[in-house]
């Protein structure tokens, strides 16, 4: 996903163009519901995001470029979802949930430290060779959709939308020391699909 | 010297650049000389790669909602 560059778009949004909109939305919208979900949680997910837009159009005229206007959308949209949060102090859940195929975990090490079942060499070593694969992408699609609200908003803001640890505790009002974890934890868990089906070719 | 399960432990923060240089240094000295932590890093960088370039689920309703944000600027909402 290449987003064209905000000098090119903005002037575009204010004139009202529709197509201008469809690549801001295009562009944006999957971020915009990742931080949607880490804050309120898939129920309302996607009405804050209906409101972000709606608030993005109202202040549209007084962005100032001070920021990106990714970083913009990203920010309307946190607060957008916080005010929805009443009690606005949740508690970040560290919890892990169980997925399809696990973690690397304690049990693939010995005792003192050294690994047991190390990993194996994969059969293909590129992005665009493991997606080639439907089954591989379904697979991951399952995967994420395991991993609870909070942890799988981190990874998706952290790896598909490529947010900064940072920016991402910003926004979601997380501890660095916690949205490493949470991305740590998912990234394990993505490996162990993809070490899976690399292992066994299927689910 | 750090055992493999610690490195594991410090991947993440090793590929973000989140680690201090004595750590930094520490998870260098250890993958210079173990072949299977190696292959793990690789294999998280791969993984990493992966996850960005997943084709996202497209937007059902992009074009009904960019006409309505569109006519909502025109009106001067």
């Amino acid at each position: 996903m290449s987003a064209p560059p905000d000098a090119q778009l903005l002037p575009r949004l204010l004139a009202g163009d529709q197509l201008a909109f469809r690549e801001l939305v295009a562009s944006y919208q999957s971020a915009m519901r990742a931080v949607a979900y880490a804050i309120v949680g898939s129920r309302n997910a996607d009405e804050v995001v209906q409101d972000a837009w709606l608030a993005v159009v109202r202040n549209l005229a007084g962005f100032q470029g001070r920021s990106s206007l990714k970083t913009w959308l990203l920010t309307i949209t946190a607060n957008t979802a916080k005010t929805r949060l009443k009690h606005n102090r949740r508690e970040v859940l560290l919890d892990d949930i169980p997925s399809p195929h696990g973690s690397i975990d304690d049990s693939r090490f010995a005792e003192d430290g050294h690994w047991l079942l190390a990993p194996h060499n994969w059969h293909q070593d590129s992005p665009e060779a493991l997606l080639t694969e439907d089954e591989l992408r379904e697979c991951l699609e399952k995967t994420l959709a395991s991993l609870s609200d909070l942890q799988g908003s981190v990874l998706n803001l952290r790896e598909r939308q490529g947010l900064e640890l940072e920016e991402i505790c910003n926004l979601l009002d997380i501890s660095l020391s916690n949205a490493r974890v949470l991305s740590h934890r998912a990234r394990l868990k993505v490996f162990a699909t993809l070490e899976h089906f690399e292992e066994t070719g299927h689910c | 010297m750090l055992t493999c399960k610690e490195l594991v432990a410090h991947s993440s923060d090793f590929l973000d650049g989140q680690l201090r240089l004595r750590s930094r240094i520490a998870v260098r000295l250890h993958l210079a000389s173990c072949t299977n932590c190696r292959r793990f890093i690789r294999q998280m960088r791969l993984t990493r790669a992966v996850m960005r370039d997943l084709p996202e689920a497209p937007i059902p309703d992009l074009d009904s909602l960019a006409q309505r944000l569109a006519e909502l600027q025109q009106k001067g909402e």
